[in-house]
């Protein structure tokens, strides 16, 4: 593509602004691929968003605007110009205030990295073209996997936002866990209350589809086109196409037959929390052994939770269980005796009034742990350590409870393989990110909500399913995608079929397509899969572009010509007496940090220049090596913090690959390693960049120029151990 | 229907909704009393579960990305969204479906749209201050009481003219057709327990006010230092429960505070300089994954001591003597600390108990609470009131931005 020429607009931010704007003009005016350039005072107010709108129209929409952050203007830019009817798709922007003015005292200096950066981003505009919104139909069917609250939750809500739905169940009977508990708290009402409703909604829901004894075997395709393998009651395997996935499986008790000091599964008055919940819904209160009253009940509290050797973690639900289910044997008989032994009481917020209620009632409390279960004269026997007197005793029981830990479903980690969500270390599903975006996995368009995620009270997973159908709502659109094309593009003649982009892409958006119809003659040269990516779907990351060994994928905004042209331009004044530190920053966290170190002014040295990529995973070997033909002393890639990734938590891990085969590069030619290096930060600590930057800057100086520094090459060679 | 949806309060649940809402073409009135949007978060520095920081909420159609911070949400810059800075509910009268709410907007001194914080004001006057790097709206704000010939000067030369020093607040009425309430929690303080002498000496202070201290943005650049002088702490005593499981105060358990406490502890035992802490607890309640903060904290040297604070005295030197009854030894122990920490309880902010009555809705020890409970819905208060985040109850941030996000499907639904 020809190099076009960009109108330049810079800001002096109301004239307070530290740069030497006679420079920069001048400057700026000179440079091969500025059209024109204008200084203007306030490009965030309104006669500056009419003088960006005249000068796109002037530039062919090709602009740099140097100003504050993008972070900030860009919004309001591009709701200005969608008003105007202005396509703001090709505008470049950097930052000469917070990266540039508000960080440096020496305003030569500071100007001189604004031009560079300018100059940088002049390059990046040269090559750019314009993004267009595009239209995609889909169907709008979504399967949910589970018929317990949350599944049955999401079928009904989804099908009230008219989509159609079919709910796909493997028991023989809907509503999970929730059918056998006697009485749920706070309410007091029991599990099969809470689902009537809904169970009557769904069967006069003509959009809900119920599938019984079915069972998903892998999934595939991807958003707008699954297709999920599924046998059913008379064991054919059949397939259905779908749109989306609702993830809705619920969780598994577990069984703890291997410890030895419970008994389970050799005694049978000893049993589960759960199991005594089914029991208690049956309306039976008897010995299992044998059908005699239960006076006496010792529940074990943390079965296989918080135990290194089982779950590490809390199972959170199973205090309230126990506290539900001894008021209910209360109620059933008000004379028997129940005590719980545990090691801390969890039950959050009003919990802890029904938690108060049972010691008021009569329920005994004892810190501690059951150290042995035995049978003696046929009734079983319980040896209780308590922590708080320090003492052993001994009891009957009629019922040994064993509040067993909650574990994920069978079934999540194999789905998973096909199905590509990620997993927790615990094996339940793992959510895109912690704290935002709970019922997203890491595959786009299959949403967990309920137990599969982690244990949830029954409110809870209504509000999950709730959260899950807006999401897929808010991804599938009604059906009629509307969105901008802006991601990966894959150029197919050029993929060789490697497969790294579908298997890295953090949120599984490439798929390999078998070439059925290759034309080449020779067997040893076909290709027998080939990638393909939906650009509609892509997260707009560029780790395949990074990985891509053919530069078949490349980002349509940013691809590798661009970023290449952008490097050489930001690097013009590198020389043997400037050190440069050149700095790829992710426009995540990073960007963020950054930002904030120039909101509060922290100073930093203003031999760095800064450059925007969507995500350090976007940094290719290629890409630092290129920095440092062009002169870069060091490079610097900041990074979100580790495993905080936020394009499904792996872009910076994969830079921290390619900088790590960057140094190994760096130390195999020669040079030093130290020269490139890679920083993870996040903006509520902002010296993490000032730090990494210091860092870096330190280690220009000290390791010197580089061979390829005009007036060194061939005179010089950096002496590594 | 075109009515818009009235939002109360712009923490981390009111500002998904709001977003979520504006996504889905449904016109948001963001209504926030104090002078920036984040709520409680904005103080919290680094947030569980993911160590990150506090002030990040999700991105969305207008923001693209997984999340993004309060300074770059633009909440004053997206279609449908209109946010209503230092603003007051005053009355909501009307039925379902057509509320009309009296609102009062503080005086705008400072045009959020036209303040750039090139900082001229800053140098003019003190009047004149930035409440935090990530603010929202990103404008300085204005303290009149401060108001010098400085500030006068800086109205007549502001760039962009976006200073008005006799702004009036200004009374509307509005209509909505739905009201999400988000309105957030309150930190106890915790002056009437009587035995922690809180408010009675500076080095005895709440969670929330630790956070404070810590956080690198501080004035002690995150150094964990006693109020008292600004000298570097190094024995610290948490003590859990404050005002909460206590039938004097709050019956309820604050559910969050546990994972709070053993969050500040892992910070302080694993990346401040030689800092001890000590941790006094009934019962500690990490729940289901948070379980880890309290390995990382045993860890790391933190210690855990199962029994309650019994005495508080200050030294001269402004260390304290604290004797704890520990109910695992059934022994009365003696330590000095530099700075003892309130795990104090969450309660509903203020105005909480006149919404509950204006609105006719039902209420959990204060908190509003779920119209049928037996449905198990929990953000559904109300006919076309709904509610998320820790106007429920305590909650964290990811359940706050479940619940939201719960609340616009139910608001889609009642409108399709």
């Amino acid at each position: 593509m020809d190099d076009k020429k960009s109108a330049v607009l810079v800001c002096t931010c109301g004239k307070q602004l530290q740069l030497d704007y006679d420079f920069l003009d001048t400057q700026v005016k000179s440079l091969n691929l500025t059209s024109s350039a204008t200084v203007h005072d306030s490009v965030c107010q309104d006669d500056g968003l009419e003088k960006i709108s005249e000068l796109l129209k002037a530039s062919d929409g090709h602009l740099v605007i140097a100003a504050c952050t993008n972070q900030k203007i860009q919004p309001r830019i591009d709701q200005y110009l969608a008003s105007k009817g202005v396509d703001s798709s090709q505008i470049q922007y950097t930052n000469i205030r917070e990266h540039s003015a508000w960080v440096h005292n020496d305003m030569t200096e500071a100007s001189k990295k604004s031009l560079d950066m300018i100059r940088g981003t002049l390059a990046r505009s040269a090559k750019s073209s314009k993004r267009t919104l595009e239209q995609k139909e889909i169907a709008t069917h979504v399967t949910v996997i589970g018929g317990g609250i949350a599944g049955i939750e999401s079928a009904l809500s989804l099908s009230n936002l008219g989509y159609d739905v079919s709910l796909l169940e493997i028991s023989e009977e809907l509503g999970g866990h929730v059918k056998s508990l006697p009485v749920v708290a706070p309410t007091g009402k029991s599990g099969k209350e809470i689902l009537s409703g809904r169970l009557e909604a769904l069967q006069n829901d003509k959009n809900i589809v119920t599938m019984m004894k079915t069972k998903v075997k892998f999934i595939t395709g991807e958003m707008g086109d699954f297709t999920v393998h599924y046998s059913s009651e008379d064991d054919m395997e059949k397939t259905l196409q779908t749109s989306a996935v609702v993830l809705a499986t619920g969780y598994k008790e577990f069984k703890p037959i291997s410890m030895e000091e419970y008994l389970y599964g050799k005694n049978p008055d000893v049993l589960t929390q759960f199991e005594l919940s089914n029991m208690l819904s049956e309306g039976d209160l008897v010995r299992p052994s044998d059908g005699k009253p239960v006076n006496n009940v010792v529940m074990v509290q943390c079965v296989g939770s918080r135990d290194e050797n089982y779950k590490k973690d809390c199972s959170k639900l199973c205090c309230t269980f126990a506290i539900d289910n001894s008021l209910e044997i209360l109620k059933r008989n008000p004379d028997a005796q129940v005590t719980i032994v545990y090691m801390d009481i969890r039950v959050p917020f009003e919990n802890e009034m029904i938690y108060k209620e049972s010691r008021e009632k009569g329920v005994d409390y004892i810190r501690g742990r059951v150290s042995m279960t035995w049978k003696q004269d046929g009734n079983t026997r319980v040896r209780i350590y308590d922590s708080l007197l320090d003492k052993y005793f001994e009891t009957p029981v009629d019922l040994l409870v064993l509040s067993s830990a909650i574990l994920p479903p069978d079934g999540t980690s194999e789905l998973s393989e096909t199905l590509g969500y990620a997993l927790e270390d615990d094996g339940h599903v793992k959510e895109l990110y912690g704290k935002l975006r709970r019922n997203e996995t890491r595959r786009r368009g299959v949403v967990a909500v309920g137990g599969v995620t982690r244990p949830q009270f029954v409110f809870e997973a209504v509000t999950d399913a709730q959260a899950g159908t807006l999401i897929i709502h808010n991804e599938l659109q009604g059906g009629k995608i509307e969105t901008t094309s802006r991601g990966a593009v894959l150029d197919v003649e050029e993929c060789v079929g490697c497969s790294l982009c579908a298997q890295q892409c953090p949120r599984g958006v490439p798929l390999m397509i078998e070439q059925t119809e290759t034309e080449e003659a020779d067997e040893e040269q076909k290709i027998v899969f080939k990638a393909a990516i939906d650009t509609l779907n892509c997260h707009a990351c560029g780790v395949c572009q990074s990985l891509c060994p053919s530069g078949a994928t490349q980002l349509n905004f940013l691809s590798n010509d661009q970023l290449w042209d952008q490097i050489a331009a930001s690097l013009e004044d590198a020389g043997p007496d400037y050190p440069i530190t050149l700095c790829f920053y992710c426009e995540e966290c990073s960007v963020s940090t950054i930002d904030i170190v120039g909101t509060r002014k922290m100073e930093y040295p203003a031999s760095t220049r800064l450059i925007p990529v969507p995500c350090a995973g976007r940094v290719s070997i290629i890409d630092i090596l290129k920095a440092f033909e062009h002169g870069a002393s060091t490079v610097m890639i900041a990074s979100c913090e580790t495993d905080r990734c936020h394009i499904g938590g792996t872009g910076n891990e994969i830079a921290q690959v390619q900088v790590d085969v960057a140094r190994d590069i760096l130390n195999a030619i020669g040079w030093d390693g130290n020269r490139v290096d890679m920083f993870r930060m996040f903006s509520a600590e902002p010296d993490r960049f000032t730090n990494a930057v210091n860092e870096m800057v330190k280690r220009a100086n000290n390791l010197g120029p580089t061979p390829v520094h005009k007036g060194t090459a061939g005179k010089w060679m950096e002496v590594t151990e | 229907m075109s009515n818009p949806v009235l939002v109360i309060g712009a923490g981390v649940a009111g500002m998904t909704a709001a977003v979520e809402l504006a996504d889905s073409g449904i016109k948001a009135i963001l209504v926030e009393r104090k002078e920036t949007v984040g709520g409680n978060a904005l103080d919290l520095y680094k947030a569980f579960p993911t160590d990150d920081c506090f002030y990040c909420f999700e991105g969305n159609r207008w923001r693209p990305g997984i999340r993004k911070c309060f300074y770059r949400s633009a909440l004053i810059d997206q279609p449908n969204i209109t946010l209503k800075m230092n603003s007051e509910i005053d009355e909501i009268s009307g039925a379902p479906g057509q509320f009309k709410v009296k609102l009062t907007k503080g005086p705008e001194y400072i045009h959020p749209r036209k303040c750039t914080m090139c900082g001229l004001c800053l140098e003019k006057s003190k009047a004149f201050h930035l409440l935090s790097p990530q603010c929202q709206p990103q404008a300085v704000v204005f303290n009149p009481e401060k108001t010098d010939d400085g500030a006068k000067q800086a109205e007549e030369e502001c760039p962009t003219k976006a200073i008005n020093l006799n702004a009036q607040p200004v009374e509307e009425t509005i209509q909505v057709s739905d009201i999400i309430i988000a309105t957030g929690y309150h930190e106890l303080q915790p002056i009437n327990v009587d035995e922690y002498k809180y408010g009675k000496y500076p080095n005895i202070i709440t969670q929330l006010e630790l956070a404070k201290i810590i956080d690198p943005n501080s004035d002690s650049g995150g150094v964990l230092v006693r109020p008292s002088d600004g000298k570097p702490a190094k024995r610290v005593m948490m003590v859990q429960c404050v005002g909460s499981r206590d039938e004097n105060y709050y019956p309820y358990c604050s559910k969050i505070c546990c994972i709070f406490a053993l969050k500040h502890a892992s910070i302080l035992t694993q990346e401040r300089d030689d800092v001890r802490v000590s941790v006094v607890y009934m019962d500690i309640r990490t729940y289901e994954r948070y379980e880890r903060y309290y390995r990382r904290s045993r860890e790391s040297g933190v210690e855990f001591l199962r029994g309650r604070v019994s005495l508080v005295q200050p030294r001269e030197d402004d260390t304290l003597d604290i004797t704890v009854y520990d109910s695992l030894l059934n022994k009365y122990l003696k330590f000095t600390v530099d700075l003892f920490v309130l795990s104090s309880a969450l309660e509903p902010p203020e105005g909480m108990d006149k919404l509950i009555e204006t609105l006719g809705i039902k209420s959990a020890s204060g908190f509003v609470a779920a119209a049928d409970p037996a449905s198990e819905d929990e953000v559904v208060i109300g006919d076309h009131i709904y509610a998320c985040g820790t106007a429920l109850g305590p909650a964290e941030v990811p359940e706050s931005v479940t619940q939201a996000r719960a609340v616009v499907s139910k608001i889609l639904q009642s409108r399709k």
